[in-house]
């Protein structure tokens, strides 16, 4: 029940783009094609599972043991960089399929600021083993949630006539305004 | 004269937030006051400058391949050093601000800087570009911080600018922030095409 | 090779740098970061038992005994949390000796909604808890208060007056478990 609840409120009712503004440049970026939005959240979504449980094992059996929390940043950081090396690595030699489907976003996504801000919530948040998972996934499939209603929207949007000075940035924003407070219908779903 | 240009630009021609569309995460979490946004922006200035400062007296040394790493672990010590300062002098700002002062490692402003600027150019000049980046940045979340704040109480900075103000909830919600943004954003816009068609109209 | 050896030594080289440099500021920080805790701690203990001199730890970040002047107990205070409509709700209550009445709460942290749930964090909601009678436990209306522990909800955040009432009872309930009332 626990799990499901911050399953839930990882991917709806704190939804790390549109609540914690975590991830906004790929969400800006990557945001004008549904086919892109797509492969971005995917790769997202496995590097922030992955990235979670990494993270997790080196502050519980690494930092905190030795007491070097103030590595903390240093660390998760440069975790986060091997790992999606890796996983990059990983799945140009074993599947070319998902590599081309997957790669091209992958080298974006050491500076998604929605996997460094992930791990810290983790750590703030003294989330179990499980439950930092649990919590990675939701948030990963939050991120994707979002990227693709905006994608969709955009792409209805190219036939809309919008103001010059406000094409691009200026009207994604303002429409990730919208489906802010639409998400916001989500609140109390974790209600105790 | 070339590098009062690269103090310079980060104000207005490439300002980072509202031309480059950098660092969102913080311009859009803290910016719910004018307070938080100076606080944010200062605490964005120093990691930026000192990390600055470093890479470009360290560029001779650091091999090509390895450059990224180093400039992540330069910036993420000095994210540490400043998350420290604030947790041990400024507990309230440090509160306010919460996991959005460690998130300063990943933005991509001063990554981008040290990429872009300080590991190809003189001390001097990276110093002024980092400091105008910086101010740059400031304006921009004291910007948006002050209209929020305006439109959410009816005061900036805590003081009172329209007494009575019958507060707009949604300034402070996460909505409020990307509205605001996207219409500043827009703005901006406006005046700079504004200029560049006044600038054609005088070379015609 | 030559390189290869380079760039190792560059890297282990900023990396001690690094570590030595966070080394120091961990050192010049983490006492004035406890410091602020311990007031941070003190200040909300104050709050809500007024009348306290000292306070002893029963359970560390959980549970607090009060004493007044000269010794006397004068109630424990205790920390709770749990969710609210948006996010985590974390509260700090006193209640008195007999566990019977509450003292006063305060909300720690909390990401309510601003101008409905968030009034959770104001007097008038925060009030009605000084004095409330906790037995058998506390329940809250949308209408006129009418029991002595009883409470009125926030208009339109039932859900968040809800959540505050649940964590509450809750941990009123473990506290008489772990003092054997």
């Amino acid at each position: 029940m626990n799990l499901l609840l911050i399953f839930i409120a990882a991917a709806v009712t704190n939804n790390f783009v549109l609540t914690y503004f975590l991830g906004i440049c790929p969400f800006i970026g990557v945001s004008n094609k549904l086919e892109s939005a797509f492969g971005m959240g995917m790769a997202t979504t496995f590097v922030m599972t992955l990235a979670a449980t990494a993270t997790w094992l080196i502050n519980h059996y690494l930092l905190m043991p030795l007491r070097i929390e103030f590595l903390e940043y240093v660390t998760f950081i440069l975790t986060i960089a091997s790992l999606v090396q890796l996983v990059e690595m990983f799945i140009r030699k074993t599947s070319p399929e998902l590599y081309r489907a997957l790669g091209i976003y992958l080298p974006l996504i050491t500076t998604n600021c929605a996997i460094l801000g992930l791990t810290l919530f983790i750590a703030l948040r003294d989330y179990e083993f499980l439950e930092a998972i649990i919590f990675g996934f939701g948030a990963g499939v939050g991120f994707t949630l979002a990227l693709i209603i905006m994608a969709g929207i955009r792409e209805e949007l190219e036939f809309a006539d919008v103001p010059k000075p406000f094409e691009g940035t200026g009207i994604t924003l303002i429409i990730a305004g919208l489906l802010a407070l639409a998400f916001m219908g989500f609140g109390g779903l974790i209600a105790s | 004269m070339s590098i009062f240009k690269d103090f310079a630009k980060g104000l207005w021609k490439e300002n980072p937030v509202f031309v480059m569309i950098l660092g969102m995460c913080p311009t859009l979490a803290v910016t719910t006051n004018a307070i938080n946004g100076f606080s944010m922006a200062s605490a964005t200035m120093f990691v930026l400058v000192s990390s600055s400062l470093v890479v470009s007296v360290l560029k001779r040394l650091i091999p090509n391949q390895v450059r990224i790493a180093v400039y992540t672990v330069i910036i993420a010590t000095f994210v540490t050093v400043a998350d420290y300062f604030l947790k041990a002098k400024f507990p309230p700002i440090s509160k306010a601000l919460g996991p959005y002062v460690p998130l300063i490692v990943v933005n991509c402003i001063i990554l981008g800087r040290a990429e872009a600027f300080a590991s190809k150019n003189s001390v001097i000049r990276s110093l002024a570009d980092a400091v105008g980046m910086g101010l740059g940045f400031m304006l921009a979340l004291v910007i948006l911080g002050s209209v929020r704040e305006l439109f959410a109480s009816g005061a900036v900075f805590g003081r009172t600018i329209i007494p009575h103000w019958h507060s707009w909830v949604v300034m402070i919600l996460p909505a409020g922030a990307f509205i605001s943004l996207g219409i500043l954003v827009g703005i901006f816009n406006l005046i700079r095409l504004k200029a560049k068609n006044e600038k054609r109209k005088v070379k015609n | 090779m030559k390189n290869a050896i380079r760039m190792i030594l560059v890297l282990v080289v900023v990396g001690l740098i690094s570590g030595g440099a966070l080394v120091s500021v961990y050192n010049y920080a983490s006492p004035l970061i406890e410091k602020n805790k311990e007031k941070e701690l003190k200040d909300a203990l104050n709050k809500v038992l007024p009348e306290v001199v000292d306070y002893k730890e029963i359970e560390a970040n959980r549970l607090y005994e009060g004493r007044g002047k000269r010794n006397r107990l004068v109630g424990y205070a205790f920390i709770a949390e749990g969710n609210g409509y948006q996010g985590k709700i974390k509260i700090i209550a006193g209640i008195d000796p007999g566990l019977k009445e509450l003292k006063g709460i305060e909300v720690l942290e909390s990401s309510e909604t601003p101008g409905l749930g968030a009034e959770i964090t104001k007097e008038p909601f925060k009030s009605q808890f000084r004095g409330l009678s906790v037995v058998p436990d506390v329940t809250f209306t949308k209408g006129a208060v009418s029991e002595k522990n009883e409470i009125q909800a926030i208009t339109g955040a039932t859900i968040s007056t809800r959540s505050v009432v649940k964590i509450l009872n809750k941990e009123i309930a473990r506290i008489r478990e772990v003092l054997g009332r």
